[in-house]
C-alpha cells in the first residue's frame, strides 16, 4: 500500500530516508525547483500511509522532432521499500504522461553500467540499451568501480507514437559515445 | 548608446561574469571619467561594489541611478541585481513601476514590474499590474497571473480573515471572465478548482470535472486528481467516490492506496453522523460485506505482487471495530496472520502492521502466540526478514513487566546471535548494498539503549557502539546505524567521533537544514572555540549556507513558475521558501554559533551591534520546524519512549521555547550594551526589513523581551534555566545605567554619517550630519547606584556546587554543560559591563560606585571557572590512560570471536581520546577567557 502523489517542493524536507542511500544524489534546491517549475506532472512520490516517503521519480520532456521524448532524470526507492513494485509503478506513470500529455516518441534514461538492479528493472519494463556513454558519471567513492561504474547506458523504450519502434536499436550496447556527445 | 561606448562596456560585463569585481570597478571608473553621469556604467559599478561587500559605496551610487528613473533594459537589469544584492525589494518595485509608467506599451517592463512585486510578496500590487497587463496585451496568461496573485493575497497571513472569501470571489470572477475555459490547461484548471474548493462551489466544480477535458486531466494529472478527490469528500459524496475508486481498482488495476481508502470511506459513509440509525447500520453492514468481497478478490488476484488488497482488509476490519459493527471477533488476528504469512519477508511489514497491532487481551495473546511459534531457520534472506519482523512486532507490544534488565539482556543476546548467524548470507553482496541482517544489530543496539535507560549503567552504551560499529563495518551504507552512533557517541561525551560519522553521511544542500541537528544540537557544550579550535563553529557556518542559497535562488523559480504558467507549484514554492527561511533549526544553529563566537572573538561593540541587528530580525520570525526526527529507527515498545527521545542530550529537545529563551537573553544584553536603539537602526538599515511571517507580534520590543512563558522555559535544562534567570537579574540591575549613559540617537547617527562620508566621500542619505548643538549630555541625574542582586554571586556558587556533583559521572557531558554555561554567564557579565570599561564614561556619569561592585562578582566568577578548568584538566588526564580503555573493553559483553579485543580497544581509544580532547579543550578555553576578561 502506497500513496502515489505529486512531488512537492516541501518534499525536500522529507526525502532523507530515500536520499541517504548511496545511489541517490541530493542536488541543490534549484535542481528540484527547476523540474517542478517545468514538468510537475513528470515528478511524483510514493508515500507510506504514515506519511513516510518511500521513493520518487523526477522526469522531463525534451528533444526536437522525432527525438521529442520523456526522460527519467532520477528514480529511487528507499532501501526498506524495495521490491514492492514501487519503481515499476512510478515508471508506468511517467510513461503514461510522456505518452498521453507530452506525446513523446519514447522515454529514455541513463543508468550506471554496474547498477544491475536498475538494469534488471528497466529491461523488465521493455527498455533497451540505445548506446553506452563513456564516463558519464563520477565515481561513487566506494572503491574498485572501474569502467562500469562511470559509464552509463542510455536506455530507451518506444511509446505509442513510435509504433514502428524507430527510436530503439538492437545493437545498442556496442555503440559507444563519449559524454560530451550526449549533453 | 554609442557603439564605441558599447564596446568599452562589454569587458566590464565579462569581468562581472567571471567574478573579477575589482577589474570591473577599475573599468567603470575609467569610463566614468569621460561619462560621469552614465547610468548603466554607474549601475554596473554599484553591482561590482555590492559583490565586493562595499555596501556603503554601492548604496550611494545606487541611489543616484534610481533618481534618473532609468528605462533601458541594460540599466534596469543591472540595477535589479544591485537591489537584490542589497535586499531592497521595495526600491526595485518603485524603479520598475516608474519605467513601466513611462513606457506602458512595453510588455517586458510590465512583466518585470509584476515580478518585482512577486519577489516582495506584494500580492495586491502584483494583481493590479497583472490586470493592467491583461487589458493592454489581451493575453489570458495575465488574467491568470492576476487571479493567482489574488489567491496568494488571500492566503497571506497578514491578510485579515474576513477578506479571504472576498478575495477568492474576486479571483473566481477574474477566471470566469475569460472567454477561454480553464480546462484546456492542467495548471489553469488546477487553479480554478482550488478556488472553487475554497468557496465551496461544489456544483460548479463538478460541472468542470465532468467535462471530457476535465476527466482526462484527472486521469493523468495527480495534482488535479488530488483536488478532485478532496472536493468529492468535502461535498460528502463518499459513496460516489467509493464506487469510482472501485472501478479504477478493478478496471485499471490502480493500486494507489488513496483509491482503497476511498472505497473504505464510501463503505462507512452512512456512519459519519454522530448517532446513526439502525437502518444506517444495516446498510453499512451490507456494504462492508461487499467491500470485503472486493478486497478479498484483489488480494487473491495480486498474491504477493501487491499489498493493497490485504491491507485494505485490515483497514476495513479496523474501521468496523471502531464503529462497533465488526461481526467476527477473530478476524483481526486472522488477517494479521495472513498478512504476515504473505508479506512477512518484506522490510516494510512492521511499518504496515503497526497501526493494527496495538491489541489487548485475547487478541494480543493469540497474535503473540502466533509470532512466537517456531521461527524459521535463518537459512535464506526471506527467513531473515521474517524473523526480524517477528522480533519487531513482538517487541512493539512488550509490557512493562516484560522489560526488566534481565529479559532485555537476553533479547540482546539472541538478536546478536542471530545477527552473526545470518551474516554470511550476504557475504557476496556488493559494498553498495545493505546486509540482510542489519536490523538484528539495530534491534540489539536499541535494547542496549533501553537497558541504559532502565538502570543508568553506561556500559550498555559501550556495547551499543561496539556492536553498531561492527555491523557498520559489514554494511558500509547503513546510514541508520550511523545516525544511532552519532546520538550515542554524543551521549558518551565523544563529540569528535560523532562528527566523523556525521561527515561520512555526506549531508548536502537542504539536508543541512533537516539533519544538522544531529551534530549541532546544544553543540556549544562541546565547542572548543575558546581555545582556538573552530571545528564546530565552522560547521555552523557551513550548514547555514543553505539559507543564503534559498533567499538568493528560490524566488527565481517562483518567477519561472509564473512564466511557465505552473500555477500548481507557486504556492508550494512560496511555502518551501518560507519554511526554510524561517527554519527553527536555522536559528538554533544561529544561537549556537553566537554562543561559540563570543568565546572566540574579542567581545567588542562592533560584534555586539552586528549580532543585535540579526537577532532582532530572528525575533520577528515565526519558526517552522523542519528537523527530520523520523529518520532515526525506532523499535522500542509502544509504552516506552522512542529511541529519539531516549538519546536526546540532557533529555531535552530544543524547540521554539529554547530559541525564544536564549534569544531574549541575548537581545536584552546586546541592546543594553549597544548604542543602536530602534531609531538609529531604522536609519542605518540597508535592505528592507524582513516581512514578519504572520500577524505582527504585539507589544514593544522591551515588553516582548520581558515575557518569560512557562512553556518556553520548560524546554530548558535546569542549568540553562539558572543561566536565564541569572541573565535576567543582571540585565534588570544594569538597565537604568545603560539607558542613562547611552548617547542620544542624533549623536550616534551623526557619528555614523561622518564615518560613511570618510569612507565613500558621499553623505549618508537622510541623516543630518551637523552635530547636535551642545546638549549631548542628558539632563537627568545619574540614577541611584543600587546593590548587585544577590542572585548573581549565588548563581556562580550554585554552579560550582552543581559541578561538584557531576564531575565524577561516567559521561563528562553534565560537567561540560555546567562549565560551559558558567562560562557563558561570565561572558554575559562582560557584555553587560563593557560600556562601563571606559574611564571617561565612568567619570562623566559618576559611576565609580557602580563599577566598584563589578569587581568582586567578576573575581568570584573567575575563581570558580578556574576551579572547573582544573577539574576538567584532571578528568582529561585520566581519560587518556590505558586503564580507562581497559575499563571500556571489560564492560563489553559481545562475542569476542567476531568483535575481538583489538576491535573493541580501537573503539575504546576513539571514545576516550575524544573525551580527553573535549575536556582538555574546554578547560583551556575557560582559562583563556578568565585571563582575557578577569580585569
Ligand atoms: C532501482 C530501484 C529504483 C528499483 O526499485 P524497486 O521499487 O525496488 O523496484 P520494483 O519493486 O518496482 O521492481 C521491479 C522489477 O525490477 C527488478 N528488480 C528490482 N530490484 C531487484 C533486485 N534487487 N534484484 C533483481 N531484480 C530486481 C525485478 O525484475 C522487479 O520485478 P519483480 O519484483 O516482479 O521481480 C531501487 O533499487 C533503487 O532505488 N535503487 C537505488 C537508486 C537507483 O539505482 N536508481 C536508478 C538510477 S538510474
Amino acid at each position: 500500500m502506497s500513496v502515489l502523489r505529486p512531488f512537492q517542493a516541501s518534499d525536500m524536507f522529507k526525502f532523507n530516508n530515500v536520499n541517504l542511500d548511496i545511489w541517490t544524489e541530493t542536488y541543490n534546491i534549484g535542481f528540484y525547483l527547476h523540474y517542478l517549475s517545468r514538468w510537475p506532472d513528470l515528478c511524483c512520490v510514493q508515500e507510506a500511509p504514515t506519511g513516510r516517503m518511500m521513493g520518487y521519480v523526477i522526469g522531463k520532456a525534451e528533444g526536437q522532432g522525432a527525438e521529442w521524448h520523456g526522460h527519467v532524470t532520477a528514480i529511487t526507492v528507499a532501501p526498506e521499500y524495495r521490491r514492492l513494485s514501487l519503481a515499476r509503478k512510478m515508471m508506468s506513470l511517467l510513461e503514461l504522461v510522456s505518452d498521453e500529455i507530452y506525446r513523446g516518441f519514447f522515454v529514455d534514461l541513463y543508468v550506471r553500467c554496474n547498477n544491475l538492479v536498475a538494469l534488471e528493472l528497466y529491461e523488465g519494463m521493455d527498455y533497451s540499451v540505445y548506446r553506452r556513454v563513456r564516463e558519464y558519471y563520477g565515481n561513487l567513492g566506494v572503491g574498485k568501480g572501474g569502467r562500469d561504474e562511470e559509464d552509463a547506458f542510455d536506455m530507451r523504450k518506444p511509446l505509442s507514437r513510435d509504433g514502428a519502434r524507430r527510436s530503439v536499436r538492437s545493437n545498442g550496447r556496442d555503440i559507444v559515445v563519449s559524454a560530451h556527445d550526449v549533453s | 548608446m554609442s557603439i564605441a561606448l558599447d564596446r568599452q562596456i562589454r569587458p566590464i560585463y565579462d569581468s562581472l561574469d567571471t567574478g573579477a569585481n575589482k577589474s570591473a570597478i577599475v573599468g567603470c571608473n575609467k569610463l566614468l571619467k569621460k561619462h560621469p553621469k552614465n547610468a548603466l556604467v554607474q549601475a554596473l559599478k554599484a553591482l561590482a561594489l555590492v559583490r565586493s561587500q562595499k555596501v556603503e559605496e554601492a548604496l550611494a551610487l545606487c541611489d543616484e541611478v534610481l533618481e534618473y528613473k532609468p528605462t533601458d533594459d541594460a540599466t534596469l537589469n543591472a540595477m535589479m541585481h544591485v537591489l537584490r544584492g542589497l535586499g531592497r525589494h521595495k526600491d526595485m518595485i518603485t524603479m520598475y513601476e516608474a519605467a513601466y509608467k513611462k513606457q506602458p506599451a512595453n510588455e517586458e517592463l510590465g512583466a518585470q514590474t509584476f515580478f518585482a512585486n512577486v519577489r516582495a510578496n506584494n500580492w495586491k500590487s502584483a494583481q493590479q499590474v497583472a490586470s493592467k497587463m491583461y487589458k493592454q496585451f489581451q493575453e489570458d496568461r495575465y488574467l491568470y497571473w492576476s487571479a493567482i496573485s489574488t489567491v496568494l493575497q488571500a492566503n497571506d497571513p497578514n491578510t485579515a480573515a474576513e477578506m479571504r472569501t472576498l478575495l477568492y470571489k474576486l479571483a473566481l470572477r477574474l477566471i470566469t471572465s475569460s472567454p477561454a475555459s480553464s480546462h484546456v490547461h492542467p495548471d489553469r484548471f488546477h487553479l480554478h478548482l482550488t478556488i472553487l474548493r475554497e468557496l465551496r462551489e461544489f456544483d460548479e466544480a463538478m460541472a468542470l470535472l465532468e467535462t471530457p477535458n476535465g476527466q482526462n486531466i484527472c486521469q493523468t494529472n495527480l495534482a488535479c486528481n488530488e483536488i478532485r478527490r478532496d472536493i468529492m469528500r468535502l461535498r460528502g459524496a463518499l459513496e460516489d467516490e467509493g464506487r469510482r475508486a472501485e472501478q479504477r481498482i478493478l478496471n485499471k488495476n490502480d493500486r494507489n492506496w488513496l483509491e482503497f481508502l476511498s472505497v473504505v470511506d464510501g463503505t462507512f459513509s452512512h456512519l459519519t453522523v454522530s448517532k446513526p440509525s439502525e437502518d444506517a447500520r444495516e446498510q453499512c453492514l451490507s456494504k462492508v460485506s461487499n467491500t470485503l468481497a472486493l478486497f478479498t478478490k484483489i488480494s487473491v488476484q495480486d498474491g504477493k505482487k501487491d499489498r493493497s488488497g490485504l491491507l485494505g482488509l485490515l483497514e476495513l476490519e479496523s474501521r468496523s471495530r471502531k464503529h462497533g459493527i465488526s461481526t467476527d471477533p477473530t478476524r483481526m488476528v486472522q488477517l494479521l496472520k495472513q498478512y504476515f504469512e504473505t508479506f512477512g519477508d518484506k522490510a516494510c511489514c512492521y511499518e504496515d502492521l503497526k497501526p493494527y497491532v496495538s491489541l489487548e487481551g485475547g487478541d494480543l495473546a493469540a497474535w503473540t502466540e502466533f509470532l512466537k511459534a517456531s521461527p524459521p531457520p535463518l537459512s535464506t534472506t526471506e527467513n531473515v526478514k521474517r524473523v526480524i519482523n517477528t522480533h519487531k512486532l513482538l517487541r512493539y507490544n512488550l509490557s512493562a513487566s516484560e522489560l526488566t534488565v534481565e529479559a532485555e539482556s537476553s533479547r540482546a543476546v539472541l538478536y546478536i546471535e542471530q545477527y552473526l548467524e545470518g551474516l554470511p548470507l550476504g557475504k557476496d553482496l556488493p559494498v553498495t548494498e545493505l546486509q540482510h541482517v542489519d536490523d538484528f544489530a539495530i534491534l540489539a543496539a536499541s535494547v542496549f539503549v533501553n537497558i541504559w535507560k532502565l538502570n543508568g549503567d553506561i556500559k550498555y552504551l559501550y556495547n551499543a557502539v561496539v556492536l553498531l560499529e561492527f555491523a557498520l563495518s559489514q554494511s558500509k551504507q547503513a546510514f541508520q546505524m550511523r545516525l544511532m552512533l552519532i546520538r550515542i557517541y554524543r551521549l558518551l561525551g565523544s563529540p569528535s567521533v560523532a562528527l566523523e560519522h556525521y561527515r561520512l553521511l555526506g549531508i548536502k544542500q537542504v539536508q543541512n537544514d533537516t539533519l544538522s541537528h544531529f551534530i549541532l544540537s546544544r553543540a556549544s557544550t562541546f565547542s572548543l572555540a575558546a581555545s582556538g579550535d573552530l571545528t564546530l563553529s565552522t560547521e555552523c557556518v557551513e550548514s547555514s549556507q543553505i539559507y543564503i542559497s534559498n533567499s538568493q535562488e528560490t524566488s527565481d523559480f517562483v518567477i519561472r513558475a509564473f512564466s511557465g504558467e505552473k500555477y500548481s507549484q507557486i504556492p508550494q514554492f512560496i511555502l518551501f521558501e518560507n519554511w526554510l527561511d524561517n527554519s527553527l533549526q536555522r536559528d538554533i544553529v544561529k544561537l549556537e554559533y553566537l554562543r561559540m563566537r563570543i568565546t572566540h572573538e574579542v567581545i567588542s561593540s562592533e560584534v555586539i551591534d552586528l549580532e543585535l541587528i540579526e537577532l532582532k530580525f530572528v525575533f520577528d520570525r515565526i519558526h517552522h520546524d523542519n528537523r527530520d526526527l523520523e529518520i532515526i529507527p525506532n523499535y522500542q515498545p509502544r509504552d516506552v519512549e522512542s529511541f529519539n527521545a531516549q538519546t536526546m542530550m540532557f533529555e531535552k529537545s530544543e524547540g521554539h521555547g529554547w530559541v525564544w529563551s536564549f534569544l531574549k537573553s541575548y537581545i536584552k544584553a546586546f541592546s543594553q550594551a549597544s548604542d543602536l536603539d530602534d531609531v538609529v537602526e531604522e536609519k542605518l538599515l540597508v535592505g528592507d526589513r524582513p516581512q514578519a511571517a504572520g500577524p505582527a507580534k504585539t507589544g514593544t520590543l522591551k515588553e516582548r523581551l520581558a515575557i518569560r512563558e512557562k512553556e518556553e522555559l520548560a524546554e530548558l535544562t535546569s542549568d540553562e534555566l539558572s543561566l536565564i534567570s541569572y541573565a535576567d537579574a543582571l540585565a534588570e540591575w544594569l538597565e537604568p545605567f545603560h539607558d542613562h549613559v547611552r548617547p542620544p540617537a542624533s549623536v550616534v547617527l551623526a557619528e555614523a554619517a561622518k564615518q560613511t562620508e570618510l569612507k565613500t566621500g558621499m553623505p549618508l542619505k537622510g541623516v543630518d550630519i551637523t552635530p547636535p548643538n551642545g546638549h549631548v549630555k542628558k539632563e537627568e541625574d545619574t540614577p541611584p547606584i543600587t546593590e548587585a542582586p544577590e542572585d548573581l554571586v549565588k548563581f556562580f556558587e550554585n554552579m560550582k556546587a552543581r559541578f561538584e556533583t557531576v564531575e565524577n559521572a561516567e559521561s563528562p557531558n553534565e560537567a561540560l554543560h555546567v562549565a560551559t554555561l558558567t562560562q557563558e554567564a561570565f561572558l554575559l557579565f562582560v557584555i553587560e559591563t563593557l560600556r562601563f570599561k571606559s574611564a571617561s564614561v565612568v567619570k562623566i556619569h559618576k559611576l565609580g560606585n557602580l563599577v566598584a561592585k563589578f569587581k568582586p562578582i567578576r573575581a568570584i566568577a573567575a575563581g570558580i571557572l578556574k576551579d572547573m578548568a582544573g577539574s576538567l584538566e584532571k578528568m582529561s588526564a585520566l581519560e587518556g590512560t590505558s586503564e580507562k580503555r581497559r575499563d571500556f573493553v571489560s564492560a563489553c559483553m559481545l562475542p569476542s570471536s567476531q568483535m575481538d579485543d583489538d576491535f573493541q580497544m580501537n573503539i575504546a581509544k576513539k571514545v576516550t581520546d575524544s573525551r580527553k580532547k573535549v575536556e582538555e579543550g574546554v578547560a583551556k578555553g575557560l582559562m583563556r577567557l578568565c585571563s582575557t576578561y578577569e580585569q
